[in-house]
């Protein structure tokens, strides 16, 4: 009858179309396309406002002390420094191991006497460093009670007319050099990773669906019994994963765009300036990604026998653009030009870069980008040849 | 028109097909009788593109399914052994996926879809989604999906599997009414009564050979037994004495 023959272009597009409607209709599609991208970014904002809060500094010190009386002038001295002098609990070690209060100082019984004999007067801090929620008031009454020491030290000493010099056989002077925003760049690492997970989980599941769930539900014969080219069935079922991958990638980056005003950066002693054009940059990026994670995922669940099989091993592949990320983390890498040819690497180095707010060169993005669609290619030609093969299509038992 | 010659394919050491001849006429309908295991999958499979034969060959229309599969695929509608749907997708965006890939317009597969649904009965499942759906339900699918493009020449792999008596009935008069069209009909059955109630032609297949074909009058008289089936297993078992 009328059926005219179909350019590959309809082919691809007929394809597409249905999978698309199929994915969009697939609970698991969604979720791992929509939950990951908004769940991992919010798991950082509230891990970094936690962060944030351990190591407020304006929060104040509230330090209950058993037997103030013996000390006026170090307490005088405290609550000048903002210190809040809280009556001491009745049992200070019951109070510190239950964790009512981050600590208890505790003023020898000597102190007044010591003090007056110039011997090194005794003040206890009772403490329990195992909880990490205590330790920032801890380190903060130490280095005070530290200064108030020094400061005693000193005038004592330049009343029996010594130079204060003495005491200080080595000066150390703090230069760090990393300015903010690339402090700021190193803790925003896990952005790039973020974003490169979302390009593997995004997809997953449709590119198992497509594939490996379409051979499971003995659909893929019927299929094959259509007028179609292997390489157009494998193009419009890339694609749709291609759109999910993607969308993932970039709502990931929208929903830490979102929840970035809600991070107290500032008291982490961090900035993270994104600009436009910036932002437009690491979007683009995660378009070769796309077809990277895509093709390699089809290619994976195309290959394996089952469905559940096929889940295994896509699963596992989630972990491989993690290992930069990871030995960056421990080791830092010294990037170089071989690293731009790698999907992942090189997306890991190029948005730190972004994000410190440094030039990227436009030669390292033009590699990567054509590296990272050339490896996609290559998988996606890997997959369409594999569903030419009959132990494929018809599975190895 | 379908044409086998000298058919021979092999899986590893097992011989699946060995040598099996026949054609398929226009206008009639041809059954592959045989066995479970007897080969009769695998020649479809090869006739609708999917398997490569190691010798022989295989023609719809002329056209040699090695050399352009596409072009079979083309002139062919098949009921695959698997028939898997997509639980997500209604019967007509079904058929509409098959209409598209054989690249028919958009009011072309709608007009194919109102005559489908009245010739199948489909008109309640046709806007529902296939999951949940009955053997029956499913069946009818899988056929729809095989005709939606008008195809000259139909294969089918044992098409009343698993469906009950009303639902058989209903394909036999499905396939009767597809040879009045002047359709080639091809379907494979292990079904004796099936074949005998519906085929022009029979041929019946043991252990990958062809070996007997004729109306179902002419295999009785050959065999000298009155019932097809007495028939069929003197067939079968005096080609097993020749061995």
């Amino acid at each position: 009858m009328s059926a005219r023959q179909l350019g590959f272009g309809g082919q691809v597009r007929a394809v597409w179309r249905k999978e698309i409607l199929d994915a969009l209709r697939d609970r698991r599609s969604l979720l791992s396309a929509l939950l990951y991208p908004i769940l991992m970014p919010l798991m950082i904002a509230v891990v970094f406002g936690a962060v944030a809060q351990l190591e407020g500094s304006e929060r104040p010190l509230e330090t209950p002390i058993v037997g103030r009386d013996r000390a006026p002038n170090l307490v005088a001295w405290l609550e000048e420094r903002g210190v809040v002098v809280l009556d001491p609990p009745a049992d200070p070690d019951a109070a510190v191991r239950d964790g009512e209060v981050d600590l208890v100082l505790v003023i020898d019984e000597d102190y007044g006497e010591q003090f007056r004999s110039v011997e090194p007067a005794v003040v206890r801090i009772v403490h329990d460093s195992s909880r990490t929620a205590s330790l920032s008031s801890i380190r903060r009454t130490r280095n005070l009670l530290r200064a108030y020491s020094s400061e005693v030290a000193l005038l004592r000493l330049l009343a029996r007319g010594v130079s204060p010099g003495v005491m200080q056989a080595v000066r150390v002077d703090d230069l760090d050099l990393a300015t903010p925003a690339q402090t700021a760049a190193r803790f925003f690492s896990m952005l790039p990773m973020l974003l490169i997970l979302g390009s593997f989980v995004g997809g997953l599941n449709v590119a198992i669906d497509t594939t490996a769930g379409e051979r499971e539900r003995q659909s893929l014969e019927p299929l094959l019994v259509n007028p179609v080219s292997r390489t157009a069935l494998t193009a419009g079922k890339w694609l749709t994963t291609c759109v999910f991958s993607l969308a993932s990638a970039w709502l990931t980056l929208a929903a830490f765009l979102v929840m970035l005003p809600f991070v107290p950066l500032e008291q982490l002693g961090m900035q993270l300036s994104l600009d436009g054009p910036q932002l437009l940059l690491m979007a683009a990026a995660f378009a070769p990604m796309a077809l990277f994670a895509s093709s390699l995922q089809m290619f994976v669940a195309t290959f394996a026998r089952s469905f559940k099989e096929a889940q295994t091993y896509v699963n596992l592949l989630i972990f491989v653009p993690m290992i930069p990320g990871m030995v960056a983390q421990v080791y830092p890498l010294q990037p170089a030009g071989w690293m731009m040819l790698v999907p992942a690497l090189s997306h890991q180095l190029l948005l730190i870069d972004v994000m410190g707010g440094e030039p990227v060169a436009a030669a390292n993005l033009a590699v990567s980008a054509v590296a990272t669609a050339a490896f996609g290619c290559l998988f996606f030609a890997l997959t369409s040849r594999m569903l030419r093969q009959e132990r494929i299509v018809f599975g190895r038992g | 028109m379908i044409e086998v010659r000298n058919l021979e394919r092999r899986f590893g050491a097992v011989v699946a097909v060995d040598g099996v001849s026949f054609s398929a006429a226009d206008g009639c309908i041809t059954g592959l009788l045989g066995p479970n295991g007897a080969g009769k999958t695998t020649t479809l499979r090869t006739l609708y593109g999917l398997l490569r034969p190691d010798a022989g060959a295989v023609a719809v229309d002329g056209i040699d399914a090695v050399a352009d599969p596409l072009g079979v695929q083309r002139r062919i509608g098949v009921l695959p052994d698997a028939h898997g749907l997509y639980v997500r997708l209604t019967v007509r965006e079904h058929l509409r996926y098959v209409g598209e890939l054989h690249g028919l317009d958009t009011a072309t597969i709608a007009a194919s879809i109102d005559s489908l649904v009245a010739r199948l009965d489909m008109g309640e499942i046709i806007d529902r989604r296939v999951e949940g759906f009955s053997t029956g339900e499913r069946m009818k699918v899988a056929v729809g999906r095989a005709l939606v493009h008008d195809p000259p020449n139909l294969l089918l792999d044992e098409p009343t599997r698993g469906l009950d008596v009303m639902s058989t009935r209903a394909m036999r008069d499905l396939i009767r009414q597809l040879r009045a069209d002047g359709k080639c009909v091809l379907f494979s059955s292990h079904v004796m009564q099936e074949v005998s109630a519906l085929c022009d032609e029979i041929v019946i297949v043991a252990r990958g050979r062809a070996v007997a074909r004729g109306t179902p009058d002419e295999l009785c008289r050959r065999a000298g037994e009155e019932d097809l089936e007495d028939a069929f297993v003197r067939i079968i078992g005096s080609d097993e004495g020749l061995q």
